[in-house]
């Protein structure tokens, strides 16, 4: 291997380094601010993970799976996981091999760094090694694989519904010019290299390309414009990155090191937030995530919109798709980067002023009456408007001889969520302070839930000291287990309804599956658990009207009609209410179902 | 002032000619519903807030056009969101009083 | 030969246009999915204004059509276009050609369980207005307490309320309510009856004198608040909450029996029908009329025609007034052809 040119140099590498030096000081300037915005803990807690040996393989690790592989893509959709990772993982292998063979062969180069990128200009093969034979056939190899995933993304374009997806996102101009120079970077490599591939040597790919066109061409007039055309794409495509979406390779690097060090969403347009943003990478899994997606007119209100216009810094629209949003958390779920979809628009609604601030000077929950009881049931302001839920829960306990208190029987107050999803945090804190004082002066060991909007509250927002919060699907599990239920099984088959704070919100899926096998037949939709579909009737929603919402149920209710099940089952009072208006078939809480299917220890039916 | 040994009550009248409907046509410029609602009551009767403060949405709206002040009804609602459900005439309540909040100031 | 004429629906109206229609000659025949004639109206007790009996009415109507063809617990399977007529098949096989069609179809009640908030099918003493006329005409019902001390009526149950899926007033059942609250006071003389109303519309001849009178002579009480909730007390009794608008403040009050107004609905057979003669329905659900004034019998399509509530909600006189109305429309339109 000898070098063709003593200097090392050809004007053609030129794009390519301003390129390069373009998009690796935008992006040092840019890790520089996020660091600068994180409040002084997050810097700390940060740069301590850094060194904690643990989080710094996780790190590692999930750099790898997650930028690289797309492990997470590959187990939701293959063809998709194929083609990301055979881009990103081929890409960076060439890059890689680049570098070995520069160190292998010529050691004194390695500074340049233009050098490992067009190797194979600057070299003439003078004898052929095992080495350099491997090295080539690797580096023809991953160009091939690229080369089959940029087919795959020009097939996407046209035909999304290949795979799997209904709805792509509509990009814009800068997106579709570092689209399309991504599309042609490798396919000019392939070509400059098999022009050059008689002088520098080649592999499977670029000795047979080259032969065949030698076979017509005669001259290697073709190689310097086409080494030129490589260098201007990789510069184009390094300049437009951090105006366009690709923007999410470098930021996604910064999100997974800042996510391992446990840091929290605060506010939505710094720090955190701001990496956040800027590593969606626009692949629109949210668009057919989105319940809202129903409807024509909220396509363009979900996730990948959201920070669209975040960086677009269009406040208009902003404060629209912030408000529509059922904070449903199926965007957050599939996302493969990990945007707070939820988190974020919360944050946003929590940056608005109003001049009115509840004080709740006139509201004091009636404190539960200290009667001993060690279960105290909080029903939460939708076992009202259901009565059917209190009922059975009520029956379940005494049917069980649980010793309980119902707190809110006669109205309490409510838990605080949906003052907390509407932005309003401090009125909600105000709140859980009310709800706290009642429940600790009551002595109750066990607060018993049934709906999942309260259970998340009281899981993540109050602090109950003596206190176990527990879900009714666990309780009731608990009680059956013990013996102080018995089991009749009903003849009914079930499909179970995700609720989105239960199952997305608190991670709890199986509880109320294992409970409702146990009592009845039970069916599964075709999306269900992490995919199942918000009613459309979240108080999560600012400005979601009444019909859009019902155009979410019926679609939702489809859902759950293809398992052909006798009966829908849920575990919120919400759910059951909103499709209860439409559905065409029972709508029951899974407590309804246990105190249909259970009777007491002592008295047998 | 000379004392003339008795004072002017205030008029019991709602004087529509004079009373400031600025507050109501502000809110009704954000939230458009605000016009619909037929003062059935559904939203007092389900209030959380409302056992404890008389807070009623219908009141609210009702006070507003009639030039009252109707801020302490506002100071304690939770936003919990029963009156949406109730409202017969579909009104997005919640977001009803959220533009309530913006046009005091 | 006589010319057929289809009357799909045997309630009132379907039965007072077959009688109109036999006295001008022609041959009307009924297709009843029930058993029996008369719809509605045969399961009902006593109508207003006058109190008559209900089963009286229907009795004297099924005299005066025994010429008639009548197919019981029928429906109609198809609807073939014909030239210048129509061709329908029916379930139990019988095809009929005809020139003219009579929809009257009815309605249906507003089914009270999908208003979860007021507990109808969970609490033990709610109930709908069609099940009080039924213990009226002497059904059993134990929801109903041997003696009630207080009453309530919840008026616009599936009318007027957008999230039941009806925003129109179904207009008959603020009299209904007024006359139920008079027949139960007739039997519990003890109890305290409350009308939780959002308007009263008692518009038609002598309906103000049926307020009038339940208020001075029953002691009624109306409440102008519309009931959001149906909780039920500890020792189990039902406790109602409303706000009393006149008074502007909250109000619970403890019930032994309930009474929702169940509202009334476009029948959703005659969505089928709709969709096998192509007709029109409108945005309230209920089928689309030619116009609201003077053609509210006749549909857009030649030859077929409207009767009673299956155009929208009809009071029992209304409902047989339009019922002649049409079989006269029928008869210009058949002299025609």
């Amino acid at each position: 291997m000898i070098e063709r040119f003593s200097s090392g140099f050809h004007p053609f590498v030129l794009p390519f380094l301003v390129g390069m030096f373009f998009v690796l000081g935008y992006c040092l300037v840019g890790i520089f601010r996020i660091l600068a915005q994180l409040p002084r803990e997050d810097r700390l807690k940060f740069y301590l993970s850094l060194i904690t040996p643990k989080t710094a393989w996780k790190n590692i690790r999930d750099i790898f799976c997650d930028c690289l592989l797309h492990v997470k893509l590959w187990r939701r959709n293959r063809l998709l996981g194929y083609m990301h990772s055979s881009i990103a993982f081929g890409w960076f292998m060439i890059i890689l091999l680049g570098h070995i063979e520069v160190i292998l062969f010529l050691p004194e180069r390695i500074h340049l760094f233009y050098y490992p990128i067009f190797f194979n200009y600057f070299v003439a093969e003078t004898d052929s090694t095992i080495q350099g034979s491997l090295l080539f056939f690797l580096m023809d190899f991953f160009l091939l694989v690229i080369l089959s995933g940029i087919t795959l993304a020009i097939i996407k374009r046209v035909r999304s519904r290949l795979f799997g997806m209904r709805r792509t996102t509509r990009q814009s101009l800068t997106n579709q010019v570092g689209l399309y120079a991504l599309w042609a970077i490798f396919p000019l490599r392939l070509l400059a290299e098999s022009f050059t591939a008689h002088i520098s040597g080649g592999s499977f790919l670029t000795i047979p390309a080259n032969w065949v066109f030698r076979q017509f061409l005669g001259n290697d007039l073709n190689m310097l414009p086409t080494w030129w055309a490589y260098s201007i794409v990789l510069g184009v495509f390094m300049v437009v990155l951090p105006f366009s979406r690709y923007m999410h390779i470098p930021a996604e690097m910064m999100l997974i090191p800042l996510r391992n060090a446990g840091l929290k969403l605060r506010g939505a347009r710094k720090g955190f937030a701001r990496i956040q943003v800027l590593s969606c990478p626009s692949c629109g899994v949210c668009i057919d995530a989105c319940p809202m997606s129903v409807s024509k007119a909220n396509l363009k209100d979900c996730t990948v919109y959201l920070t669209r216009q975040l960086r677009r810094g269009n406040e208009r629209r902003i404060a629209e798709i912030s408000d529509k949003c059922l904070l449903c958390g199926k965007c957050e779920a599939l996302c493969q980067v990990g945007v707070e979809g939820p988190e974020l628009r919360i944050a946003l609604r929590s940056e608005r002023k109003y001049a009115l601030s509840p004080a709740f000077k006139e509201v004091h929950p009636a404190a539960p009456a200290a009667t001993g009881a060690k279960v105290l049931y909080y029903g939460g302001c939708m076992s009202q408007l259901v009565p059917s839920l209190g009922r059975s829960v009520v029956s379940i306990l005494e049917k069980a001889g649980v010793d309980y208190q119902w707190m809110d029987r006669d109205g309490g107050i409510c838990c605080g969520r949906p003052m907390l999803t509407a932005g309003r945090l401090e009125e909600a804190e105000r709140i859980v302070k009310k709800n706290t004082e009642a429940i600790l002066a009551s002595g109750a060991e066990v607060l018993l839930v049934s709906c999942p909007i309260c259970y998340r509250m009281f899981r993540e927002k109050y602090t109950l000291p003596g206190v176990k919060v527990v879900h009714y699907a666990a309780y009731f599990q608990q009680l059956l287990s013990e013996g102080a239920l018995v089991a009749e099984r009903s003849d009914l088959c079930y499909v179970y309804h995700d609720p989105c704070e239960l199952g997305r919100g608190c991670g709890i899926y199986e509880e109320p599956r294992r409970l409702l096998g146990q009592l009845s037949g039970i069916a599964e939709a075709p999306k269900s658990r992490q995919e199942s579909i918000c009613c459309g009737g979240s108080l999560g929603s600012l400005s979601l009207s009444f019909a859009q919402r019902e155009k979410m149920t019926r679609a939702a209710l489809d859902n759950l009609y293809a398992s052909k099940a006798d009966a829908i089952a849920t575990a919120c009072p919400l759910c059951q209410w909103t499709f209860s208006r439409y559905a065409d078939r029972p709508v029951r809480d899974i407590a309804e179902v246990v105190d249909a299917c259970t009777h007491g220890k002592q008295n047998n039916p | 002032m000379t004392d003339f040994g008795f004072t002017l009550s205030r008029s019991a009248t709602v004087d529509l000619d004079r009373v400031d409907r600025s507050r109501y046509e502000r809110l009704v410029a954000l939230a458009p519903d605000a016009r619909i609602c037929m003062n059935c009551g559904s939203c007092g009767a389900t209030c959380t807030a409302a056992p404890f403060s008389g807070m009623s949405l219908r009141k609210v709206l009702l006070g507003l056009q009639r030039g009252q002040d109707v801020r302490p009804l506002l100071d304690s609602c939770m936003l919990c969101g029963k009156c949406t459900m109730v409202c017969p005439r579909g009104i997005n309540t919640r977001r009803l009083i959220l533009s309530l909040s913006k046009v005091y100031d | 030969m006589k010319e057929n004429v289809v009357i799909i629906g045997g309630g009132i109206a379907g039965m007072q246009a077959a009688r109109e229609l036999l006295l001008l000659g022609y041959n009307p025949m009924i297709v009843e999915q029930q058993d029996h004639l008369g719809g509605h109206v045969s399961r009902w007790h006593r109508l207003f204004p006058d109190l008559s009996s209900a089963q009286d009415l229907v009795r004297r109507l099924g005299e005066e059509i025994s010429e008639a063809n009548i197919f019981l617990e029928t429906k109609v399977s198809y609807i073939n276009r014909l030239s210048g007529g129509y061709l329908v098949m029916l379930t139990n096989g019988v095809s009929i050609p005809t020139k003219a069609i009579l929809v009257a179809s009815g309605f249906r009640l507003f089914d009270a369980s999908r208003k979860e908030e007021y507990g109808y099918g969970v609490y033990d003493h709610v109930i709908t207005n069609a099940d009080l006329e039924a213990w009226f005409g002497g059904a059993p019902d134990s929801r109903i307490p041997s003696s009630p001390r207080s009453i309530g009526f919840v008026h616009c149950v599936g009318s007027r309320d957008l999230k039941a899926g009806n925003s129109q007033c179904s207009k008959v059942c603020c009299m209904t309510a007024v006359k139920q609250a008079i027949e139960l006071k007739e039997r519990f003389p003890d109890a305290r009856v409350y009308c939780f109303y959002m308007d009263l519309r008692l518009f038609g001849k002598k309906y103000e004198d049926f307020y009038i009178n339940a208020q001075e002579q029953w002691e009624v009480n109306f409440i102008r608040g519309r009931v959001s909730e149906v909780g039920e007390t500890q020792d189990g009794q039902l406790q109602v909450k409303a706000e009393d608008t006149l008074v502007g403040k909250p109000l619970k009050l403890r019930l032994d029996l309930l009474v929702l107004m169940s509202g009334m609905l476009c029948n959703p057979d005659a969505a089928a029908i709709a969709r096998m003669a192509r007709l029109d329905v409108d945005s309230d659900g209920f089928l689309k009329s030619l116009d609201n004034l003077g053609g509210t019998t006749r549909s857009s399509r030649p030859g077929i025609f409207y009767a009673g509530a299956c155009t929208g909600t009809k009071t029992v006189p209304e409902a047989l007034a339009e019922a002649r109305s049409a079989a006269l429309d029928i008869h210009r339109y058949l002299q025609e052809a």
